[in-house]
């Protein structure tokens, strides 16, 4: 049973790869946060047991594994935070150089570094 | 915003953040906690946010120190982390110990977990509410509404 | 004194902290206090440390495979007192130098925190969390500036860092699913009864997770432009502070829990190391702006790091602990340097500068020396021949630098010390204690090598 898992895995790194290697800034981010939980998907399947609820079994019999389940809760609300952080980067850098376009931006970029080598280039 | 929208958003206020407070209370015992909670919560401010627009809803619902409300959350938890320290137990020890019986309020147990979750609702609801009020502040700016 | 304390301190500080207006002196000051205890507590856990031996305590008093293990060994403690210790100097000079935003005091605190508590836990996943709030700190400290550049920089430092943290997820999902527990002694413990190829991957999610934070070869890119856009202050404490996570990262996963994969990998490790030392000096004798020869630098300074773990062996990682030492404290002072003008200026730049290149009497002078030795005992002349290269070239840039900054008139003709306002004495001082300390461990190096072989034997002592 832990094809099911792996491939959801897999298929989610997949999309979110897909999505990081788009010249958007906003793709990007949507890249992340599947491939983020792509990481929270292979975290509980790291524990895959089939039993009780771990908090008040109600009957005999093998218990759920409840430290990945807290794992998972864990790193889903890092990722939440890190997600909003990489927004508020993206909406910044929207609002600064009017373009989520990474080809725009590299231009930028290239412009920013040809000016900092005309002022540092000494004698 | 569309009419049904408006309406559906404020009938639906009082119904999610008691849904979130559900959450919240039954954590310790069955799934639920102080993070879903404030996810919960925030979720419902939000509708209103999209619904009405920034400055209605700050008006009507009061949302200026929720933001700050999110340290003292922290501040909250720490101190309920820390304070098995001054009695020489290591951090996070529960209080009450093993095998006390804990002050009940009806059918609810007053626990140190309990308190622990509250701590991270109120951290959870004031970060989130933090970075709504400032994309829809920033938004409004780029947009050249002003900010009032 | 429990481990507990110097992460409760921090942590406290900064949420009260972010109440307020960090504008304020007043509560620049009272983080700076804060920073100033946190460093002094972490100085006497380490003195009980390096005499009396481990402490451990376990959180909610469980026992200690069921409870989060919060542990100050020799290794730890040592690195936790330079983090901090080098976030210190940094924090009092943008302090002084003035003009940060209102969240800036609660963030050096949070980034503090973070690495306090990533130093001193023995659990896996505990690790994970301190990480991933040292990481989240630095992103947003790295894109302060506010405008496109440093906007763009903290991006690509956010989106890079994040594949390597997802890496390090899959690790640590791997390690619980192969040994059935979280706390590091008993996963050092279990997996060597594992089998041996799934050990083997796991070992590279970690190695690539921990490669990525610290600059190596590969993974070096996203670099150089964060550390030439964000302002000095920041990139002394991104480059001697947040690296060193990577390299404690290799020296606790690697020789720590898994040193029979370490051995494995030494080969690769030790190419890689020839790669970072080679690209980092040649691209940075290449470089014209200032920050951006220092970040590359930095890349360079990395692979020696590799070097020494790849040589292995006691001699081996008591040169990679002693070499990140003094490469903290080298990065600091010539991050922080190169922002000032004044008397002395260039002379604590010479410092940092000789301390780089391996010159006595500077502490970089006994890293070096420490890996001329680990490259001996290997009995290997092309590594010694590699440090000798990597020194001249270093060397190099330096001397351009210098040049370029404190020597000779620029473009349009003004000499050095009229570039731009003298800074007041005040400013210059924790530049000058950083390359005081620098000098002195120069001179009387016992501290630095019991340092480095007291931590390198606490590694030894878990693994056998």
């Amino acid at each position: 049973m832990t094809l099911i898992p792996a491939l959801a895995v897999g298929v989610l790194f997949g999309c979110g790869a897909f999505l990081l290697l788009k010249p958007d800034l906003f793709r990007i981010v949507a890249g992340i946060v599947l491939v983020a939980h792509a990481a929270n998907i292979a975290l509980i399947s790291s524990g895959l047991e089939r039993g009780q609820s771990p908090i008040h079994p109600l009957a005999e019999g093998p218990v759920s594994d409840p430290l990945v389940q807290a794992l998972t809760i864990t790193a889903l609300v890092i990722g939440f935070a890190v997600t909003a952080l990489l927004l508020c980067l993206a909406y910044g850098i929207y609002v600064s150089s009017k373009t989520v376009d990474l080809d725009d931006l590299s231009h930028a970029e290239a412009r920013d570094e040809r000016e900092l080598e005309r002022e540092e280039v000494s004698v | 915003m569309s009419l049904l929208v408006q309406g559906l958003a404020r009938l639906l206020l009082a119904p999610i953040l008691m849904v979130a407070f559900a959450v919240l209370v039954k954590g310790y015992a069955d799934v639920g906690d102080g993070f879903a909670a404030g996810a919960i919560a925030s979720l419902a401010i939000l509708l209103q946010y999209i619904a009405f627009g920034r400055e209605q809803t700050e008006r009507t619902l009061a949302i200026r120190l929720l933001p700050a409300a999110a340290f003292v959350g922290l501040l909250s938890a720490l101190a309920i982390a820390a304070a098995p320290l001054a009695s020489g137990d290591p951090l996070l020890t529960h209080r009450p110990g093993a095998g006390t019986e804990p002050i009940h309020l009806g059918t609810l147990e007053l626990i140190g977990a309990f308190a622990f979750d509250i701590a991270v609702f109120l951290l959870v609801l004031g970060a989130t509410l933090g970075i709504i009020h400032a994309i829809a502040r920033e938004a409004e700016r780029v947009e050249g509404i002003e900010p009032r | 004194m429990s481990p507990a304390i110097p992460l409760l301190l921090p942590w406290a500080a900064a949420a009260a902290l972010a109440l307020a207006d960090g504008q304020r002196r007043l509560v620049g000051w009272l983080a700076a206090a804060a920073l100033a205890s946190t460093f002094a507590l972490l100085c006497v856990l380490a003195g009980e440390v390096f005499t009396e031996g481990p402490r451990q305590i376990v959180a909610g008093d469980w026992a200690p495979g069921v409870g989060i293990v919060l542990r100050a060994d020799a290794l730890g403690a040592l690195f936790a007192a330079l983090s901090v210790g080098v976030l210190l100097a940094a924090f009092v000079h943008e302090l002084l130098k003035g003009g940060q935003g209102r969240l800036f005091p609660a963030l050096v605190l949070f980034l503090c925190t973070g690495l306090v508590g990533l130093f001193l836990t023995g659990d896996v996943f505990n690790f994970y969390v301190f990480f991933e709030l040292t990481m989240i700190a630095s992103y947003i400290l790295a894109a302060y500036g506010g405008q496109g550049r440093e906007l763009r920089a903290g991006f690509v430092f956010a989106v890079v860092n994040l594949l390597g943290s997802f890496l390090f997820l899959l690790g640590v999902a791997a390690v619980y699913h192969v040994t059935g527990t979280l706390e590091m002694q008993a996963v050092a413990a279990r997996i060597r009864d594992a089998e041996p190829s799934a050990v083997v991957l796991i070992a590279v999610f970690f190695f690539v997770a921990f490669g990525v934070k610290l600059g190596l070869f590969p993974f070096h890119f996203w670099l150089p432009p964060v550390y030439a856009s964000a302002r000095p202050g920041v990139a002394a404490m991104l480059s001697g502070a947040v690296a060193n996570v990577g390299s404690y990262g290799l020296l606790r996963f690697g020789a720590d829990i898994l040193p029979a994969e370490l051995r494995l990998g030494a080969g690769v490790l030790l190419v890689l190391g020839t790669a970072s030392i080679l690209y980092g000096a040649l691209q940075a004798v290449s470089r014209r702006s200032v920050s951006e020869v220092l970040a590359y630098s930095a890349i360079g300074q990395a692979g020696y790091v590799l070097i020494a773990l790849g040589i292995g062996g006691t001699v081996g990682l008591a040169a990679a602990v002693i070499y990140t030492i003094v490469n903290s404290l080298n990065k600091t002072l010539l991050f922080l340097a190169i922002d000032l003008r004044g008397w002395l200026v260039g002379a604590a730049f010479v410092v940092g500068a000789f301390s780089v290149a391996g010159v006595p009497p500077t502490a970089g002078f006994f890293g070096k020396l420490a890996l001329f030795q680990a490259g001996i005992d290997e009995g290997s002349v092309a590594l010694v021949a590699l440090i000798f290269v990597g020194g001249a070239l270093s060397f190099v840039y330096m001397f351009q630098i210098y040049q370029h900054d404190f020597w000779r008139p620029d473009a349009s003709g003004t000499p050095p010390a009229e570039r731009g306002p003298r800074s007041s004495l005040a400013l210059r001082a924790p530049t000058f204690a950083v390359a005081a300390i620098v000098v002195a461990l120069g001179v009387l190096p016992e501290p630095l090598l019991v340092a480095g072989r007291e931590a390198a034997q606490a590694l030894g002592a878990i693994a056998s």
